[in-house]
Protein backbone atom coordinates (compact mmCIF):
# COMPACT_ATOMS: atom_id res chain seq x y z
CA UNK A 1 0.00 0.00 0.00
CA UNK A 2 3.04 1.98 1.11
CA UNK A 3 4.39 2.11 -2.36
CA UNK A 4 1.65 2.53 -4.73
CA UNK A 5 1.05 5.79 -1.94
CA UNK A 6 5.11 6.80 -3.11
CA UNK A 7 4.23 6.02 -6.87
CA UNK A 8 1.08 8.65 -6.68
CA UNK A 9 3.34 10.77 -4.60
CA UNK A 10 5.75 10.58 -7.94
CA UNK A 11 3.11 11.11 -10.24
CA UNK A 12 1.26 13.87 -9.00
CA UNK A 13 4.70 16.03 -7.94
CA UNK A 14 5.25 15.04 -11.58
CA UNK A 15 2.61 15.90 -13.71
CA UNK A 16 2.10 18.97 -11.39
CA UNK A 17 5.42 20.14 -12.40
CA UNK A 18 4.74 19.41 -16.10
CA UNK A 19 1.73 21.47 -15.70
CA UNK A 20 3.35 24.62 -14.71
CA UNK A 21 6.40 24.41 -16.75
CA UNK A 22 4.99 21.93 -19.81
CA UNK A 23 8.77 22.01 -20.29
CA UNK A 24 8.72 18.43 -21.85
CA UNK A 25 5.19 18.12 -23.23
CA UNK A 26 5.21 21.51 -25.67
CA UNK A 27 8.97 20.76 -27.19
CA UNK A 28 7.50 17.19 -27.75
CA UNK A 29 4.55 17.88 -29.77
CA UNK A 30 6.39 20.73 -32.13
CA UNK A 31 9.12 18.36 -32.35
CA UNK A 32 6.80 15.75 -33.06
CA UNK A 33 4.73 17.66 -35.56
CA UNK A 34 8.08 18.92 -37.00
CA UNK A 35 8.94 15.57 -37.73
CA UNK A 36 6.29 14.46 -39.68
CA UNK A 37 5.95 18.02 -41.66
CA UNK A 38 9.33 16.77 -42.50
CA UNK A 39 8.50 13.12 -44.00
CA UNK A 40 5.77 14.30 -45.56
CA UNK A 41 7.23 17.38 -47.99
CA UNK A 42 10.74 14.76 -48.43
CA UNK A 43 8.40 11.95 -49.82
CA UNK A 44 5.94 14.18 -52.15
CA UNK A 45 2.59 13.67 -52.64
CA UNK A 46 2.72 9.84 -53.69
CA UNK A 47 -0.49 8.54 -51.68
CA UNK A 48 -0.10 5.37 -52.37
CA UNK A 49 3.48 5.30 -51.13
CA UNK A 50 2.48 7.12 -47.92
CA UNK A 51 -0.40 4.99 -46.92
CA UNK A 52 2.12 1.91 -46.80
CA UNK A 53 4.40 3.51 -44.90
CA UNK A 54 2.96 5.43 -42.86
CA UNK A 55 3.08 3.22 -40.33
CA UNK A 56 6.49 3.39 -40.12
CA UNK A 57 7.02 7.28 -40.09
CA UNK A 58 4.41 7.41 -37.53
CA UNK A 59 6.44 5.26 -35.07
CA UNK A 60 9.69 6.97 -36.27
CA UNK A 61 8.20 10.20 -35.29
CA UNK A 62 7.17 8.90 -31.51
CA UNK A 63 10.80 7.27 -31.02
CA UNK A 64 12.22 10.55 -31.81
CA UNK A 65 10.00 12.34 -29.71
CA UNK A 66 9.89 9.86 -26.81
CA UNK A 67 13.90 10.27 -26.65
CA UNK A 68 13.48 13.83 -25.81
CA UNK A 69 10.55 12.82 -22.78
CA UNK A 70 12.99 10.28 -21.60
CA UNK A 71 15.93 12.23 -21.37
CA UNK A 72 13.82 14.58 -19.06
CA UNK A 73 12.49 12.01 -16.60
CA UNK A 74 14.46 12.96 -13.68
CA UNK A 75 14.95 16.68 -14.42
CA UNK A 76 12.99 17.87 -11.76
CA UNK A 77 15.36 15.77 -9.61
CA UNK A 78 18.13 16.94 -10.95
CA UNK A 79 17.06 20.40 -10.19
CA UNK A 80 16.60 19.73 -6.69
CA UNK A 81 20.04 17.93 -6.27
CA UNK A 82 19.59 14.81 -7.60
CA UNK A 83 17.59 11.46 -6.99
CA UNK A 84 19.14 11.64 -3.56
CA UNK A 85 15.71 14.00 -3.43
CA UNK A 86 13.99 11.19 -3.62
CA UNK A 87 16.25 7.92 -2.00
CA UNK A 88 15.86 10.25 1.50
CA UNK A 89 12.55 8.52 2.33
CA UNK A 90 11.97 5.15 3.61
CA UNK A 91 10.00 2.50 1.29
CA UNK A 92 10.38 0.73 -1.49
CA UNK A 93 12.78 2.07 -4.22
CA UNK A 94 10.56 0.43 -7.52
CA UNK A 95 7.92 3.01 -6.75
CA UNK A 96 10.24 5.62 -8.08
CA UNK A 97 10.31 3.71 -11.07
CA UNK A 98 6.63 2.91 -11.16
CA UNK A 99 5.78 6.47 -10.80
CA UNK A 100 7.90 7.76 -13.21
CA UNK A 101 6.94 4.97 -15.56
CA UNK A 102 3.53 5.97 -15.03
CA UNK A 103 4.61 9.69 -15.91
CA UNK A 104 6.27 9.43 -18.90
CA UNK A 105 3.43 6.98 -19.97
CA UNK A 106 1.13 9.68 -19.58
CA UNK A 107 3.16 12.62 -21.58
CA UNK A 108 3.84 9.66 -24.21
CA UNK A 109 0.34 9.10 -25.03
CA UNK A 110 -0.91 12.34 -24.83
CA UNK A 111 1.71 13.12 -27.14
CA UNK A 112 0.41 10.75 -29.38
CA UNK A 113 -3.44 11.51 -28.83
CA UNK A 114 -2.24 14.69 -31.41
CA UNK A 115 0.22 12.58 -33.47
CA UNK A 116 -2.34 10.16 -35.05
CA UNK A 117 -4.73 12.30 -36.22
CA UNK A 118 -2.07 14.73 -37.97
CA UNK A 119 -0.31 11.61 -39.50
CA UNK A 120 -3.60 10.19 -40.33
CA UNK A 121 -3.87 13.41 -42.50
CA UNK A 122 -0.85 13.74 -43.89
CA UNK A 123 -0.04 10.20 -44.74
CA UNK A 124 -3.66 9.31 -46.08
CA UNK A 125 -3.53 7.11 -43.07
CA UNK A 126 -7.01 4.96 -43.18
CA UNK A 127 -7.71 4.81 -39.61
CA UNK A 128 -11.68 4.74 -39.73
CA UNK A 129 -12.89 1.54 -38.54
CA UNK A 130 -9.44 0.91 -36.29
CA UNK A 131 -9.35 3.57 -33.77
CA UNK A 132 -9.40 1.54 -31.17
CA UNK A 133 -7.51 -1.57 -32.02
CA UNK A 134 -4.82 1.10 -33.41
CA UNK A 135 -5.13 2.82 -30.12
CA UNK A 136 -4.19 -0.23 -28.14
CA UNK A 137 -1.41 -1.05 -30.32
CA UNK A 138 -0.14 2.48 -29.60
CA UNK A 139 -0.82 1.79 -25.89
CA UNK A 140 1.34 -0.94 -26.14
CA UNK A 141 4.03 0.28 -28.31
CA UNK A 142 4.25 2.94 -25.85
CA UNK A 143 4.12 1.25 -22.60
CA UNK A 144 7.40 -1.13 -23.73
CA UNK A 145 9.02 1.96 -24.64
CA UNK A 146 8.49 4.04 -21.72
CA UNK A 147 9.23 1.15 -19.70
CA UNK A 148 12.73 0.71 -21.37
CA UNK A 149 13.25 4.53 -21.64
CA UNK A 150 12.73 4.88 -17.82
CA UNK A 151 15.03 2.40 -16.86
CA UNK A 152 17.97 2.95 -19.12
CA UNK A 153 17.08 7.04 -18.19
CA UNK A 154 18.22 6.43 -14.89
CA UNK A 155 20.95 4.29 -16.03
CA UNK A 156 22.73 7.27 -17.72
CA UNK A 157 21.52 9.66 -15.08
CA UNK A 158 25.28 10.19 -13.92
CA UNK A 159 27.44 9.66 -17.61
CA UNK A 160 28.50 12.79 -18.67
CA UNK A 161 27.63 11.93 -22.36
CA UNK A 162 24.02 10.95 -21.32
CA UNK A 163 22.23 12.94 -24.42
CA UNK A 164 24.41 10.29 -26.37
CA UNK A 165 24.55 7.46 -24.86
CA UNK A 166 20.59 7.16 -23.54
CA UNK A 167 19.97 6.50 -27.27
CA UNK A 168 22.95 4.52 -27.97
CA UNK A 169 21.32 1.86 -25.00
CA UNK A 170 17.85 2.20 -25.69
CA UNK A 171 17.35 2.10 -29.52
CA UNK A 172 19.01 -1.27 -29.95
CA UNK A 173 16.10 -2.89 -27.08
CA UNK A 174 13.62 -1.15 -28.25
CA UNK A 175 13.67 -2.64 -32.38
CA UNK A 176 10.82 -5.55 -31.34
CA UNK A 177 8.82 -2.91 -29.09
CA UNK A 178 9.41 -0.93 -32.63
CA UNK A 179 8.85 -3.52 -35.44
CA UNK A 180 5.36 -5.11 -33.86
CA UNK A 181 3.75 -1.60 -33.32
CA UNK A 182 4.82 -0.80 -37.03
CA UNK A 183 3.77 -4.21 -37.67
CA UNK A 184 0.82 -4.40 -36.38
CA UNK A 185 -0.77 -0.94 -36.82
CA UNK A 186 0.50 -1.73 -40.85
CA UNK A 187 -1.30 -4.63 -40.75
CA UNK A 188 -4.66 -2.97 -39.62
CA UNK A 189 -4.64 -0.28 -41.66
CA UNK A 190 -3.14 -0.86 -44.54
CA UNK A 191 -5.05 -4.47 -46.05
CA UNK A 192 -1.84 -4.72 -48.60
CA UNK A 193 0.16 -5.37 -45.90
CA UNK A 194 1.67 -9.21 -45.20
CA UNK A 195 1.33 -10.89 -41.93
CA UNK A 196 -1.64 -10.89 -39.67
CA UNK A 197 -1.49 -8.57 -36.14
CA UNK A 198 -2.48 -10.85 -33.83
CA UNK A 199 1.18 -12.19 -33.88
CA UNK A 200 2.98 -8.80 -33.87
CA UNK A 201 0.53 -8.08 -30.72
CA UNK A 202 1.76 -11.52 -28.92
CA UNK A 203 5.19 -10.08 -29.75
CA UNK A 204 4.66 -7.06 -28.10
CA UNK A 205 2.36 -8.02 -24.96
CA UNK A 206 6.17 -10.64 -24.95
CA UNK A 207 8.26 -7.96 -24.40
CA UNK A 208 6.40 -5.33 -22.82
CA UNK A 209 6.08 -8.20 -20.00
CA UNK A 210 9.83 -9.20 -20.50
CA UNK A 211 11.28 -5.58 -19.77
CA UNK A 212 8.23 -4.82 -16.89
CA UNK A 213 9.19 -7.76 -15.47
CA UNK A 214 13.10 -7.40 -15.93
CA UNK A 215 12.92 -3.45 -15.00
CA UNK A 216 11.24 -3.39 -12.76
CA UNK A 217 13.48 -6.03 -10.67
CA UNK A 218 16.33 -4.48 -10.72
CA UNK A 219 16.09 -1.27 -10.96
CA UNK A 220 16.75 -0.64 -7.21
CA UNK A 221 20.23 -1.78 -8.12
CA UNK A 222 20.74 1.08 -10.38
CA UNK A 223 19.94 3.50 -7.15
CA UNK A 224 23.48 2.01 -5.36
CA UNK A 225 26.24 4.31 -4.78
CA UNK B 1 40.14 11.65 24.70
CA UNK B 2 42.06 14.15 23.13
CA UNK B 3 44.26 13.76 20.09
CA UNK B 4 43.76 10.53 17.82
CA UNK B 5 46.01 8.69 14.85
CA UNK B 6 45.12 8.34 11.42
CA UNK B 7 42.76 5.19 12.45
CA UNK B 8 40.68 6.73 15.46
CA UNK B 9 38.64 4.53 18.01
CA UNK B 10 35.77 5.88 20.44
CA UNK B 11 33.14 5.40 22.35
CA UNK B 12 30.04 6.61 22.00
CA UNK B 13 29.69 9.20 25.78
CA UNK B 14 26.60 8.44 26.64
CA UNK B 15 23.65 5.44 26.30
CA UNK B 16 23.24 2.28 27.53
CA UNK B 17 22.58 -0.68 25.49
CA UNK B 18 22.71 -0.87 21.60
CA UNK B 19 24.73 2.74 19.86
CA UNK B 20 22.83 4.90 17.98
CA UNK B 21 25.62 4.62 15.05
CA UNK B 22 28.60 2.22 15.04
CA UNK B 23 31.14 2.67 12.10
CA UNK B 24 33.94 0.03 12.02
CA UNK B 25 36.91 0.67 9.16
CA UNK B 26 34.22 2.19 7.11
CA UNK B 27 35.68 3.97 3.98
CA UNK B 28 34.54 5.25 0.60
CA UNK B 29 35.71 5.36 -2.31
CA UNK B 30 35.04 7.68 -5.27
CA UNK B 31 36.85 6.61 -8.72
CA UNK B 32 40.64 6.10 -7.42
CA UNK B 33 39.71 8.47 -4.38
CA UNK B 34 39.02 7.85 -0.73
CA UNK B 35 36.53 10.37 0.08
CA UNK B 36 36.38 8.43 3.89
CA UNK B 37 39.26 6.11 5.38
CA UNK B 38 39.43 3.85 8.27
CA UNK B 39 36.42 5.93 10.13
CA UNK B 40 35.65 4.24 13.55
CA UNK B 41 33.30 6.01 15.36
CA UNK B 42 30.59 5.51 17.76
CA UNK B 43 27.75 7.38 18.91
CA UNK B 44 25.66 7.01 22.03
CA UNK B 45 21.42 7.52 21.71
CA UNK B 46 20.11 10.56 22.59
CA UNK B 47 24.09 12.22 21.73
CA UNK B 48 25.08 15.33 19.91
CA UNK B 49 28.09 14.83 17.84
CA UNK B 50 29.54 17.48 15.83
CA UNK B 51 31.48 16.89 12.70
CA UNK B 52 33.84 19.74 12.04
CA UNK B 53 36.48 19.87 9.24
CA UNK B 54 37.51 22.05 6.39
CA UNK B 55 35.38 21.16 2.96
CA UNK B 56 36.53 17.62 1.27
CA UNK B 57 37.39 16.31 4.80
CA UNK B 58 34.27 13.75 4.15
CA UNK B 59 31.73 14.92 6.47
CA UNK B 60 28.41 14.68 3.65
CA UNK B 61 30.03 11.45 2.66
CA UNK B 62 29.92 10.57 6.52
CA UNK B 63 26.41 11.30 6.69
CA UNK B 64 25.84 10.01 3.47
CA UNK B 65 26.29 6.79 4.30
CA UNK B 66 25.26 6.45 7.61
CA UNK B 67 21.69 7.97 6.03
CA UNK B 68 21.72 4.86 3.56
CA UNK B 69 22.24 7.19 0.27
CA UNK B 70 26.24 5.54 -0.41
CA UNK B 71 27.32 2.61 0.55
CA UNK B 72 30.50 2.16 2.15
CA UNK B 73 32.86 0.78 0.38
CA UNK B 74 35.11 -0.92 3.50
CA UNK B 75 34.04 -1.69 7.27
CA UNK B 76 30.88 -1.87 8.73
CA UNK B 77 28.33 0.57 9.54
CA UNK B 78 25.54 0.16 12.23
CA UNK B 79 22.89 2.36 12.63
CA UNK B 80 20.26 2.33 15.29
CA UNK B 81 20.63 -1.77 15.76
CA UNK B 82 20.67 -2.06 11.77
CA UNK B 83 22.71 -3.30 9.87
CA UNK B 84 23.78 -0.94 6.69
CA UNK B 85 23.61 -2.18 3.61
CA UNK B 86 20.99 -4.86 4.20
CA UNK B 87 18.99 -3.14 6.48
CA UNK B 88 18.44 0.66 4.41
CA UNK B 89 15.23 0.77 4.16
CA UNK B 90 14.70 0.15 8.53
CA UNK B 91 17.39 2.77 8.52
CA UNK B 92 15.79 5.13 6.45
CA UNK B 93 12.64 4.67 8.71
CA UNK B 94 13.85 5.67 11.92
CA UNK B 95 16.36 8.79 10.17
CA UNK B 96 15.96 11.32 8.62
CA UNK B 97 18.79 13.86 6.60
CA UNK B 98 18.85 17.81 6.71
CA UNK B 99 21.04 17.76 3.10
CA UNK B 100 23.03 21.04 2.62
CA UNK B 101 20.84 21.82 -0.55
CA UNK B 102 17.58 21.33 0.82
CA UNK B 103 16.35 18.71 -1.85
CA UNK B 104 13.50 20.44 -2.75
CA UNK B 105 11.72 21.32 -5.89
CA UNK B 106 11.69 24.75 -7.58
CA UNK B 107 8.29 24.23 -9.93
CA UNK B 108 6.46 23.54 -6.34
CA UNK B 109 4.96 25.82 -3.84
CA UNK B 110 6.33 25.11 -0.03
CA UNK B 111 3.12 23.52 0.74
CA UNK B 112 2.82 21.35 -1.86
CA UNK B 113 6.90 20.14 -1.16
CA UNK B 114 5.84 19.18 2.29
CA UNK B 115 2.72 17.86 1.07
CA UNK B 116 4.56 15.34 -1.10
CA UNK B 117 7.57 14.46 1.64
CA UNK B 118 4.89 13.74 3.83
CA UNK B 119 3.58 11.34 0.88
CA UNK B 120 6.91 9.82 0.19
CA UNK B 121 7.21 9.35 3.63
CA UNK B 122 4.12 7.05 3.12
CA UNK B 123 1.79 9.17 5.30
CA UNK B 124 -1.69 8.66 3.98
CA UNK B 125 -3.13 12.33 3.59
CA UNK B 126 -5.83 12.71 6.65
CA UNK B 127 -8.36 15.86 7.61
CA UNK B 128 -5.11 16.94 9.79
CA UNK B 129 -2.09 17.14 7.09
CA UNK B 130 -3.19 20.62 6.47
CA UNK B 131 -2.72 21.67 9.75
CA UNK B 132 0.55 19.74 10.58
CA UNK B 133 2.34 20.86 7.66
CA UNK B 134 0.80 24.89 8.28
CA UNK B 135 2.68 23.96 12.22
CA UNK B 136 5.50 22.78 10.59
CA UNK B 137 6.23 25.75 7.85
CA UNK B 138 5.17 28.15 10.96
CA UNK B 139 7.79 26.97 13.03
CA UNK B 140 10.38 27.61 10.55
CA UNK B 141 8.67 31.34 9.68
CA UNK B 142 7.23 30.29 6.30
CA UNK B 143 3.89 30.22 7.05
CA UNK B 144 3.16 33.31 5.06
CA UNK B 145 4.92 32.02 1.57
CA UNK B 146 3.51 28.84 1.86
CA UNK B 147 1.38 28.79 -1.04
CA UNK B 148 4.57 30.59 -3.60
CA UNK B 149 6.66 28.28 -5.28
CA UNK B 150 9.98 27.63 -3.94
CA UNK B 151 11.88 28.84 -6.92
CA UNK B 152 11.20 32.34 -5.98
CA UNK B 153 12.00 31.73 -2.16
CA UNK B 154 15.97 33.15 -0.84
CA UNK B 155 18.31 30.18 -0.13
CA UNK B 156 17.87 31.14 3.28
CA UNK B 157 13.82 30.48 2.99
CA UNK B 158 14.71 26.99 0.80
CA UNK B 159 16.90 25.90 3.66
CA UNK B 160 14.35 26.79 6.32
CA UNK B 161 11.73 24.59 4.51
CA UNK B 162 13.87 21.60 4.47
CA UNK B 163 14.08 22.04 8.18
CA UNK B 164 10.37 22.28 8.30
CA UNK B 165 10.45 18.66 6.08
CA UNK B 166 12.63 17.42 8.95
CA UNK B 167 9.69 18.12 11.93
CA UNK B 168 7.45 16.27 9.53
CA UNK B 169 8.44 13.09 10.80
CA UNK B 170 9.87 12.09 14.21
CA UNK B 171 12.86 10.20 13.69
CA UNK B 172 15.67 8.35 16.26
CA UNK B 173 18.22 9.55 14.66
CA UNK B 174 18.74 13.56 12.91
CA UNK B 175 21.87 13.95 10.27
CA UNK B 176 22.53 17.21 9.86
CA UNK B 177 24.48 18.57 7.00
CA UNK B 178 25.56 22.19 6.94
CA UNK B 179 22.62 23.26 8.64
CA UNK B 180 23.84 27.18 9.35
CA UNK B 181 24.59 27.71 5.65
CA UNK B 182 22.31 30.33 4.12
CA UNK B 183 20.88 30.92 6.98
CA UNK B 184 20.68 34.21 8.53
CA UNK B 185 21.43 35.09 12.35
CA UNK B 186 17.42 34.39 13.19
CA UNK B 187 17.91 31.63 10.64
CA UNK B 188 20.77 30.13 12.57
CA UNK B 189 19.30 30.32 15.75
CA UNK B 190 16.45 28.42 14.77
CA UNK B 191 18.84 25.81 13.82
CA UNK B 192 20.09 25.76 17.82
CA UNK B 193 16.53 26.01 19.07
CA UNK B 194 15.38 22.84 16.59
CA UNK B 195 18.55 20.87 17.59
CA UNK B 196 17.49 21.71 21.55
CA UNK B 197 13.94 20.54 21.16
CA UNK B 198 15.11 17.28 18.73
CA UNK B 199 17.40 16.69 21.97
CA UNK B 200 14.60 17.23 24.51
CA UNK B 201 12.72 14.83 22.45
CA UNK B 202 15.53 12.05 22.47
CA UNK B 203 16.38 11.91 19.19
CA UNK B 204 20.43 11.25 18.19
CA UNK B 205 21.99 14.14 16.24
CA UNK B 206 25.20 14.29 13.82
CA UNK B 207 25.59 16.98 12.88
CA UNK B 208 27.96 18.26 9.90
CA UNK B 209 29.54 22.27 9.96
CA UNK B 210 32.44 23.94 8.68
CA UNK B 211 31.62 26.22 11.28
CA UNK B 212 33.48 24.53 14.28
CA UNK B 213 33.07 27.38 16.71
CA UNK B 214 28.96 27.13 16.52
CA UNK B 215 29.07 23.00 16.29
CA UNK B 216 31.25 23.29 19.78
CA UNK B 217 28.66 25.01 21.32
CA UNK B 218 26.05 22.94 20.71
CA UNK B 219 27.52 19.28 21.01
CA UNK B 220 28.31 16.83 23.55
CA UNK B 221 31.02 15.36 21.60
CA UNK B 222 33.56 17.47 18.87
CA UNK B 223 34.94 14.88 15.63
CA UNK B 224 37.41 16.83 13.32
CA UNK B 225 38.20 15.25 10.28
CA UNK B 226 40.13 16.08 7.73
CA UNK B 227 41.16 13.94 3.93
CA UNK B 228 38.57 11.72 5.00
CA UNK B 229 40.19 10.36 8.33
CA UNK B 230 39.24 11.52 12.00
CA UNK B 231 41.95 13.52 13.18
CA UNK B 232 40.66 14.75 16.71
CA UNK B 233 37.67 13.65 18.53
CA UNK B 234 36.79 14.34 22.42
CA UNK B 235 34.33 17.29 24.38
CA UNK B 236 34.44 20.95 23.86
CA UNK B 237 35.94 21.72 26.91
CA UNK B 238 39.12 19.38 25.93
CA UNK B 239 39.09 21.09 22.48
CA UNK B 240 39.24 24.60 24.19
CA UNK B 241 42.15 23.15 25.93
CA UNK B 242 44.08 21.09 23.78
CA UNK B 243 48.06 22.01 22.50
CA UNK B 244 48.07 24.35 19.62
CA UNK B 245 47.84 23.09 16.61
CA UNK B 246 46.49 20.11 17.66
CA UNK B 247 43.11 18.67 15.53
CA UNK B 248 43.85 20.95 12.44
CA UNK B 249 40.64 22.18 12.48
Amino acid sequence: MEMWLRTWAILWKDILIEVRTKGTFNAMAFFAALILFIFSFAIGPDFELLRRIAAGLLWVGITFTGLLALARTYHSEELAGGLEALLLYPGEPRAIFLGKLIGNLMVLLVVEAILYPVAAVLFHMQLAGHVLPVAGIAVLGTFGFSVIGTFYSALTLHLRAREVMLPLLVLPLLVPVILGAVSATAALIDPSARGGVGGWVRLLIAFDVLYFVVCTWTFPVLLER
Amino acid sequence: MGQLGEASVSTGSSGAGTPALRLGGAGKRFARNWGLRDVDLEVGPGELVALTGPNGAGKTTLLKIVSALHRATTGTVEVLGCRLPAEENLVRERSTLLPPHGYVYEQLTGLENLRFARLMAGVKPTSETREQIDRALDRVGLLAAADERVGGYSSGMRKRLAIARLLLRPVELVLMDEPYASLDVAGIELVDEIVGELRAGGSTILLASHRWERAIREADRLVVMERGRITWMGSPGEWAGRPAGAGGA
